[in-house]
């Protein structure tokens, strides 16, 4: 049976600890990343409450380098004394399975100034507050429309959490973060007719600052977009991504940047693809965890670089790769602050920013084509992607194919109709080529900034 | 070398009764109907090989406990990794706050005590020790890995995965619920990316038992090399499938996919609660086509989804959903039978400590037919044979959808040339009828089913089916 255990992270107290525990292992060489943290969330149904849910959460994850030069690591949510040891002695015992031909090492970047943020730490509310507030918006949002019967997905949660990230040569980094989330996705139905949905979703650093208002004016105006639908026929159309799903396919397809899937051969990028036309000349991504509009940016990854902005395509043309430090090594440049911790470090990124490339015309001379009439009365069919499913299964990274349901409109002569059930198809490669413009000015969004895109040329799968 | 494992003593130890029963009683007297205390240890072990290394082996290993009480329709959760006294305590206050609730110092005589322990795990106590050792484990990734590169052509990627769950579970529930058992999942995967030029091919298969320290030591590399280079030569020149409405058939096995996803789900009580199942009043009536009898189970030896007890502390049963196309039972859990009605039937799950219980699917899957698997494909002039699926998922409207991994068109009666791209879309309430023929050659295939609470071992299955409509997107 366990005794109590810290209650929050304390970077020099485990430092010195870890120090101690691995000089009598005799291990020379660690690293540990750790977080904690306590969660509280709600959900409701119809006025009364669903669930509600407590959790304190902690993790540790122990690194350690063995005589050999090679490398272990071991998991445990255990941070007392003995926890510590046992997690210690289970990497070097993995260790011996460590793999030669790529040895991580400390990032270089460990001990490097962090960037400075804005995140406010904001008081946590007790449960019951919680409870008030989003029955408060269950009924603000049943009240928007007849036909909205049931907010079957919904949920608001706060969360106090800490990282950190400590290394036999001294590094320390620290991170304390509050933030807050409320969701609401609203189910509609009028006889006769089958049910839709539609939601919304708004994040802040703390349940005061969440714009309630907003996300059941957004979930109402959704899900009623949806209530005239029709089937839609087969074939090819100009589609219109909104942020969000532009941002989904993006994601999803961001081993087109990641450097690990390069050097494992899983991307549809290679080494020597840097400084090729990969999209249109006007499109730029850039990653950029710091950006203000992250809600709860970590400001440095699992290896303690510091998190900083980065230009992945500018111009249309590949610029550069998401690396954690052992990729960056083999590519001969600095590590860039994606990395996670493992024996394997994995790569992945934090948060894109998706626009025109300054200086470039901003594909503006791809939407005068269908300015005169775009999605006013008189103008050619055009279908609005509003939101994406099933990613986890209908892309195919390394392929670079996709084949997904979403949720959208047909444009018809300036009128939309909600779409009753469709695929949107196509390949990322040939997206990235077909892009017509951009249309308004870019949103923020949990995963990035973007404006809403579009697209010549994908194929769209119907039932009529 | 031995297993990564030593985590102190085991739920067995009776200090444990000594400090839950407090616990239960603390949570009655403040009002609550029912107290449950689930507790967990876990070591899990994944190693990963590519091409001809193993590049990562990734163990861990845990405690933590859910604290949950139940007033009227209502409860509270509350998890921790705090499993001291203390610790516990602090989880039930804040749980029992949740429903308005607050520990006192009256004395409570309404619960006398935990009953003798209902031990599943007495047997199991050698699994993790038997289990294979990380040297074991490394040199049959490698085999398999080896493998693929003598049995394939084009490979740019080769991989094999391990992965080692073992867990073990104490539920105790002021309804005299007492019960431990011990899970041991094991899981290896291979993974192939073929290329030629511009034509890629990605496939994967998976394996996996429950219960079964030996498995990996059994498990044939060069056959299941032999299947997976075979799909993915099929594929990598493959053109892409033609959108649009087909009769498909649905190979066995994996196959299963479709059902779980597209009814299985909406026979959980958590969707009747929510109100998105089309079925939570059609008890008794027709669901689906006749030829469809479906059944979920906790019981099948070594199959994903078997347990000795659900995480409620309740032994599993089989139950039949559907019997020849009549809905008879939803899959139901404690707060399911509490807020539905429908009884509870061993379907509690979650995929830790860190998950209140939800009614969840264990090993689903479509009884046999009276067909061969060719009189299937051969009543369909055209269509598409859908060979191995790859996963999907089911809207809050009951709409699904799901990627075929491999899949051939059917012309004339007889499988033609092979297309990729395929997703299958669709409504339950729709295509649950035109499920016309079935198979006789039932096979269960393992998975991992992701949804309320948590991720959680599954099987599916189903023999050949036949599908009379369905709409394909494709390019």
């Amino acid at each position: 049976m366990s005794d109590a255990t810290p209650t929050a992270l304390n970077g020099e107290q485990l430092s010195a600890q870890l120090q101690r525990l691995a000089a009598q292992a005799g291990l020379r060489q660690w690293d540990l990343g750790a977080s904690r943290g306590t969660d509280t969330s709600v959900q409701v149904d119809r006025g009364e409450p669903k669930q509600m849910k407590g959790a304190e959460r902690r993790a540790v994850t122990v690194r350690v380098w063995n005589e050999r030069g090679l490398v272990g690591i071991t998991s445990t949510s255990d941070l007392s004394e003995e926890g510590l040891a046992r997690a210690l002695d289970g990497a070097k015992e993995a260790s011996a399975f460590g793999n030669p031909e790529d040895i991580p090492a400390f990032s270089p970047l460990a001990k490097a100034p962090l960037q400075s943020l804005d995140q406010p730490m904001m008081e946590s509310r007790s449960i019951l507050d919680l409870l008030d507030r989003l029955k408060d918006a269950e009924r603000n949002l049943l009240a928007r429309h007849g036909a909205i019967t049931t907010i079957p997905y919904n949920g608001l949660a706060q969360r106090d959490s800490e990282r950190l990230y400590i290394n036999s040569e001294g590094a320390l980094r620290h991170q304390r973060l509050t933030t807050a989330s409320l969701y609401l996705y609203a189910r509609a139905e009028e006889t006769g007719r089958k049910p839709r949905s539609g939601g919304a979703m708004r994040l802040a650093y703390g349940v005061d600052a969440l714009d309630v208002e907003g996300c059941v004016a957004e979930a109402a105006e959704r899900t009623i977009s949806h209530l005239t639908y029709a089937p839609i026929a087969t074939g090819r159309y100009t589609c219109v991504f909104s942020p969000e799903a532009f941002l989904d396919l993006i994601g999803a397809f961001s081993g087109l940047f990641n450097a690990r899937a390069v050097l494992d051969g899983v991307s549809l990028s290679q080494r020597e693809s840097l400084g090729e036309e990969l999209a249109v000349p006007f499109l730029s991504i850039i990653d950029n965890g710091l950006h203000p509009g992250n809600i709860g940016a970590s400001l440095f990854d699992g290896e303690g670089t510091p998190t900083a902005p980065l230009t992945l395509i500018e111009g249309g043309v590949l610029r550069h790769f998401l690396h954690s430090e052992a990729t960056a090594r083999a590519f001969g440049v600095a590590p860039t602050g994606h990395a996670g911790m493992g024996a394997k470090v994995s790569v992945s990124p934090d948060w894109f920013e998706i626009g025109p490339t300054p200086g470039q015309p901003g594909g503006e001379e791809g939407l005068d084509r269908f300015a005169p009439d775009g999605r006013r009365p008189g103008g050619g069919d055009l279908v609005v992607i509003d939101s994406l499913s099933a990613l986890h299964a209908g892309v195919k990274a390394s392929q670079g194919a996709f084949s997904l349901p979403f949720d959208g409109w047909l444009i018809r002569g300036g009128e939309p109709i909600s779409i009753e059930s469709a695929t949107v198809a196509g390949d990322i490669r040939t997206v990235l080529k077909s892009l017509v413009g951009f249309e308004g000015p870019a949103k923020v969004t949990p995963s990035g900034l973007c404006p809403w895109v579009w697209v010549e040329g994908l194929t769209i799968t119907g039932d009529a | 070398m031995p297993v990564l494992t030593g985590l102190p003593g085991d739920f067995q130890d009776t200090a444990w009764r000594g400090r839950l029963e407090p616990l239960l009683a603390a949570g009655r007297a403040a009002g609550a109907d029912l107290v449950e205390v689930f507790l967990e240890r876990s070591d899990h072990l994944g190693a990963l090989a590519e091409q001809e290394v193993i590049t990562n082996v990734s163990p861990s290993f845990g405690m933590g406990a859910g604290v949950r009480v139940f007033s009227g329709r209502h409860d509270g959760f509350v998890s921790t990794n705090d499993l001291s006294a203390t610790g516990l305590m602090a989880a039930l206050d804040q749980a029992l706050a949740m429903l308005g609730l607050l520990r006192s110092s009256k004395a409570f005589d309404g619960f006398e005590g935990l009953p003798p322990l209902t031990d599943h795990a007495a047997a199991k106590a050698s699994w993790l020790q038997a289990s294979p050792s990380l040297t074991e484990v490394a040199a049959r990734l490698l085999e398999g890995t080896g493998a693929l590169a003598r049995h394939g052509s084009h490979l740019q990627s080769r991989r094999g995965s391990y992965s080692r769950d073992w867990q073990e579970v104490l539920v105790c529930a002021s309804d005299g619920t007492f019960a431990r058992d011990i899970r041991l999942h094991q899981s290896l995967g291979l993974n192939v990316l073929a290329a030629d030029g511009d034509h890629r091919a990605s496939v994967g298969r998976r394996y996996g038992t429950q219960g079964r320290p030996e498995d990996l030591r059994v498990w044939d590399p060069e056959a299941a090399a032999h299947d997976l280079c075979g799909s993915a030569a099929t594929m990598l020149y493959a053109d892409y499938v033609e959108a649009g409405q087909y009769p498909v058939v649905l190979a066995n096995r994996f196959g299963g996919v479709i059902f779980h996803e597209a009814c299985g789900h909406l026979l959980e009580t958590t969707q009747v609660e929510r109100g998105t199942t089309p079925f939570a009043d059609q008890v008794d009536q027709p669901i689906a086509h006749e030829a469809v009898t479906a059944i979920d189970e906790g019981l099948s030896e070594g199959a994903f989804g078997s347990l000795s007890m659900d995480d409620e502390g309740m032994e599993p049963q089989r139950t039949v959903l559907i019997e020849n196309g009549i809905l008879r039972r939803f899959l139901s859990d404690r707060a399911g039978e509490t807020r539905t009605g429908h009884p509870r039937t061993g379907s509690g799950r979650r995929q830790s400590h860190a998950f209140a219980a939800a009614s969840r699917m264990r090993n689903t899957y479509i009884a046999p037919g009276p067909h061969t698997p060719e009189e299937l494909i051969a009543s369909v002039d055209k269509g598409l044979y859908c060979k191995a699926m790859g996963g999907g998922s089911v809207g809050p409207t009951g709409q699904f959808n799901f990627a075929v991994e491999e899949a051939f068109l059917i012309e004339n009666g007889q499988l033609s040339r092979p297309v990729k791209g395929a997703t299958l879309i669709g409504e339950a309430k729709e295509v649950m009828p035109r499920i016309s023929m079935c198979a006789n050659d039932l096979e269960l295939a393992a998975g991992f089913c992701g949804s309320v609470s948590g991720s959680v071992f599954v099987t599916v299955g189903q023999p050949h089916i036949l599908v009379d409509t369905i709409t394909v997107g494709g390019r």
